[in-house]
């Protein structure tokens, strides 16, 4: 990328043209996509080799952690502790909160494998809301049609019918749970409506919310319903390291590393969910990310090496508006609420340079073009990223900024910036996995007894997301993989469980000249600082 | 040089402090997560959101320069929200649970004339609140913690609920208490109760009742314009 303009002389820049101008030059939409969005970039892209998606392009560092190694080997497990439950689910997030609690009340014993602790992942950290058509001038079919549309019509068009379907009812186990939504104001909780706001993409206002904090509220009920729920147990510190197999190559359970203890726990269940959540920790091509810290596509990994089908792995979402400086902050999320509110891009010769609304892989390709073209702004630690103009949008619309962009007054306050007097600097950040492992309308995998539900799952979004659909997603798609996996764990299992998959892998890497020295899942993000291996070596010694 | 025009470099700059023991160099404009990653050291729990300041796993207790006076006590805050300061020592606080675990199931307390009578019977320590203001100062979100347990404790969930909007589930308000009130969990059940018992949006009914009775439905192979209408 090239330098760009110094922060100062774009300050300059800014400030003699502001406020920027209210229209912005035609752009050629699908060509700036194919040119500038990451998705189109061939050299980021490689061929996989070995595996159920063979042939298909993915991201290089997606691509290492698919086609590696695992950590564990027959002779580890030999030795190591194990315990039974009729469904483990891994990743204790959103979507496996709620097939956790969904399998328990359909009569399963549950444990939750979590690599943090219960909650700690994308699902607290959502702000704009979920989807649901509950309008009256709304319907299901609209939201169907608005979800494969987003999605380029790439999505498999069942399941985003059910997720679309599921919505109300989701609303009303959420509620259920106890969780809160705004409701319309004037109107009361009891009989009156639901307040909604239109996203990009939507023919109609079905963003339900709670203010900016919608994930936060979301998670706070489901980690305290399945701390309470009779029949779930939840292990903390608990990451997955390989899945397991029975005598047949279904799924029988996984290999979780105890990380207090520095060992090996095995677990052997008659169903297995895998709920991990999403890669952007991978930091692809080099992007910052939105992504809490453990997301690092071990669920991916784990799924593909015992055979299950992926989908859309070459697919992901970069968020125009992640905070481009300081460096500790980087990739943190500026809601789109800023821009809807009227806040626009300004680039670092003062210009505009895109409709800040157009749909989000539009808006981001505008901004890398700037920054490639030499027009970013430029800090002087090296930091590169356009202008939000704030100040503009604070003179116009006085107290809009207290009033309604709560939480970015609290982002650029930790940036140490003011934000009514100086531009943020923003820049896109990698946010969602819009593939991953292809599942039916029951969550179930191509692999006998493994399910998969919320972001690690692929086909519901096609090859782009409506904001709002993922929490939605894991509400949905989690009812639907617990009940099922309950349901499927009452089968008798069959024979002796171990790693046998191992071996038939090994063989298709060597075949396919591939090293096998490298391991995954990758666990923690590549500065975490973290050596498995290690670990694993102290532990046992 | 003004402040508009100040550089965000410009302000790092460099301090020294001692984190889990460890002697760290760190800039002032990075949080103490931040400072402890960049000196190399493994970060395998204690963290999640990396900086929102939304999961509350990075508890950590600090004591600033200056507050070496016997009995001074230290202050809890989140690592990710925090910035390096000169003289910092900083202690991560592990994971807090309740001391004892409160069973109870929400579904069960549907009726609302008596669910709210049955807060003290879920929390029997609430009403024994010492008005210590132990939670207030360990709550890293300046959430006013003793005034919502004082609501719980005599029924008034609406008015209790919202002071706990901002609440991460750090549980430092739990690890503070003398009483064992377990505040975060009490904060939990009055919202839960709230939104359960008391939020019935009439669109969301009417649609589910149109779902039911077969008049919302999906065509799955419809012919879908490329532009929204
Ligand atoms: C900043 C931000 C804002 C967002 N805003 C919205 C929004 O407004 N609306 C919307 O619909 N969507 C939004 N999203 C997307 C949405 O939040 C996520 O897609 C969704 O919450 C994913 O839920 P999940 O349960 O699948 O994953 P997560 O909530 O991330 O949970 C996955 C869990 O699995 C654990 N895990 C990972 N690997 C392992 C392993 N090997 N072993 C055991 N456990 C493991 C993780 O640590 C984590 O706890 C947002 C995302 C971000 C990051
Ligand atoms: S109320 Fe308690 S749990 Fe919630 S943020 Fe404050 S200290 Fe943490
Ligand atoms: S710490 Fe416990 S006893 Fe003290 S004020 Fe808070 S709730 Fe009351
Ligand atoms: S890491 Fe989530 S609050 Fe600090």
């Amino acid at each position: 990328m090239s330098a760009g303009v110094p922060r100062e002389v774009a300050l300059d820049a800014w400030r003699a043209r502001r406020p920027a101008s209210p229209t912005t030059a035609p752009l050629d939409r699908d060509a700036l996509v194919r040119r500038f969005h990451p998705d189109h970039d061939a050299n980021a892209m490689v061929t996989l080799r070995v595996g159920s998606a063979a042939g298909a392009r993915c991201p290089a560092e997606l691509a290492a952690l698919l086609q590696a190694g695992s950590p564990v080997r027959d002779v580890d497990i030999a030795g190591a502790p194990h315990r039974e439950t009729d469904v483990l689910v891994i990743g204790g997030g959103g979507a496996g909160c709620v097939a956790a609690l969904e399998a328990a009340r359909a009569g399963a014993r549950v444990l939750v494998a979590s690599k943090l602790r219960l909650g700690d992942g994308n699902t607290v950290m959502a702000e704009g809301g979920i989807q649901a058509a509950v309008g009256e001038d709304d319907s299901l079919q609209r939201h169907f049609e608005d979800t494969v549309r987003a999605g380029r019509f790439a999505a498999d068009r069942v399941l985003a019918a059910a997720l679309v379907s599921d919505g109300p009812a989701a609303i009303r186990w959420l509620i259920g749970e106890g969780m809160s939504f705004d409701v319309e104001p004037g109107t009361h909780r009891m009989g009156g409506r639901l307040r909604r706001a239109r996203v990009g993409g939507a023919s109609a206002a079905r963003l339900l919310s709670l203010r900016d904090q919608t994930g936060l509220e979301m998670m706070r009920v489901l980690r305290e319903a399945v701390r309470l729920q009779p029949g779930v147990e939840a292990l903390d510190g608990h990451p997955a390291l390989e899945l397991l197999t029975d005598a047949r190559g279904a799924c029988a359970g996984a290999v979780l590393f105890d990380r207090e203890r520095r060992r090996l726990a095995l677990v052997h269940a008659g169903a297995t969910i895998v709920a991990t959540g999403g890669a952007g920790r991978l930091h692809l091509r080099g992007f910052p990310t939105s992504n809490h810290y453990g997301a690092t596509a071990d669920g991916l990994a784990l799924a593909y090496r015992l055979g299950a089908a992926l989908r859309e792995l070459d697919s992901f979402q970069y968020h125009p508006t992640g905070l481009a400086a300081p460096a500790g902050l980087a990739g943190l999320l500026v809601s789109e609420a800023a821009r809807a509110a009227g806040a626009r891009l300004v680039n670092g010769c003062g210009e505009r340079f895109v409709d800040e609304l157009a749909p989000r892989d539009v808006v981001a390709a505008a901004i890398l073009r700037e920054l490639e073209e030499g027009r970013g702004v430029a800090t002087r630690d090296g930091a590169l990223g356009v202008f939000l103009d704030t100040p503009s949008l604070e003179a116009e619309t006085p107290g809009v900024l207290r009033d309604r962009l709560v939480t970015l007054c609290h982002l650029a306050d930790r940036a140490g910036v003011d934000p009514a007097r100086e531009p943020l600097l923003v820049r896109p950040t990698l946010h969602y996995q819009n593939g991953g492992v292809a599942i039916d309308p029951t969550g179930r995998t191509s692999v006998s007894r493994l399910f998969a539900c919320g972001e690690v799952a692929g086909g519901i979004h096609g090859r782009n997301r409506l904001m709002g659909n993922a929490l939605l997603e894991l509400v949905a798609f989690g009812r639907r993989a617990g009940v099922a996996a309950a349901h499927e764990a009452r089968a008798p299992r069959s024979g002796p469980i171990g790693v046998a998959h191992l071996s038939d892998w090994q063989r298709a890497m060597i075949a396919a000249g591939l090293p096998l020295d490298a391991c995954s899942p990758q666990l923690f993000p590549s500065y975490g600082n973290f050596d498995l291996a290690a670990a694993l070596t102290e532990g046992v010694a | 040089m003004s402040r508009e025009g100040d550089e965000p470099d410009a302000r790092g700059a460099r301090v020294r402090l001692r984190f889990e023991g460890q002697e760290l160099e760190a800039r002032t404009d990075a949080s103490l997560v931040q400072a402890w990653l960049d000196a190399g050291l493994p970060l395998v729990e204690n963290v999640g959101c990396m900086g929102q300041g939304v999961c509350g796993a990075c508890r950590v207790l600090v004591r600033r320069e200056g507050e070496h006076a016997p009995g001074e006590s230290v202050q809890t805050a989140l690592a990710c929200e925090t910035r390096c300061e000169h003289g910092m020592e900083v202690t991560f606080v592990d994971p807090i649970s309740a001391r004892r675990p409160r069973p109870y199931d929400l579904r069960a307390l549907g009726d609302s004339w008596t669910a709210f009578d049955r807060i003290p019977e879920i929390f029997p320590e609430a009403p024994h609140c010492r008005h210590c203001g132990g939670c207030d100062r360990a709550c890293p979100k300046g959430i006013e913690v003793e005034r919502m347990v004082g609501l719980a404790s005599v029924g008034r969930a609406f008015d209790a609920a919202p002071l706990f909007d901002e609440c991460v589930m750090c549980n430092l308000c739990i690890a503070a208490c003398p009483e064992h009130i377990d505040p975060a969990h009490l904060g939990q059940l009055v919202r839960r109760l709230v939104a359960s018992l008391a939020l019935r949006p009439a669109d969301l009914m009417a649609r589910l009742r149109e779902i039911e009775a077969g008049t919302q439905t999906v065509d799955v192979e419809a012919e879908i314009p490329e532009e929204a209408p």
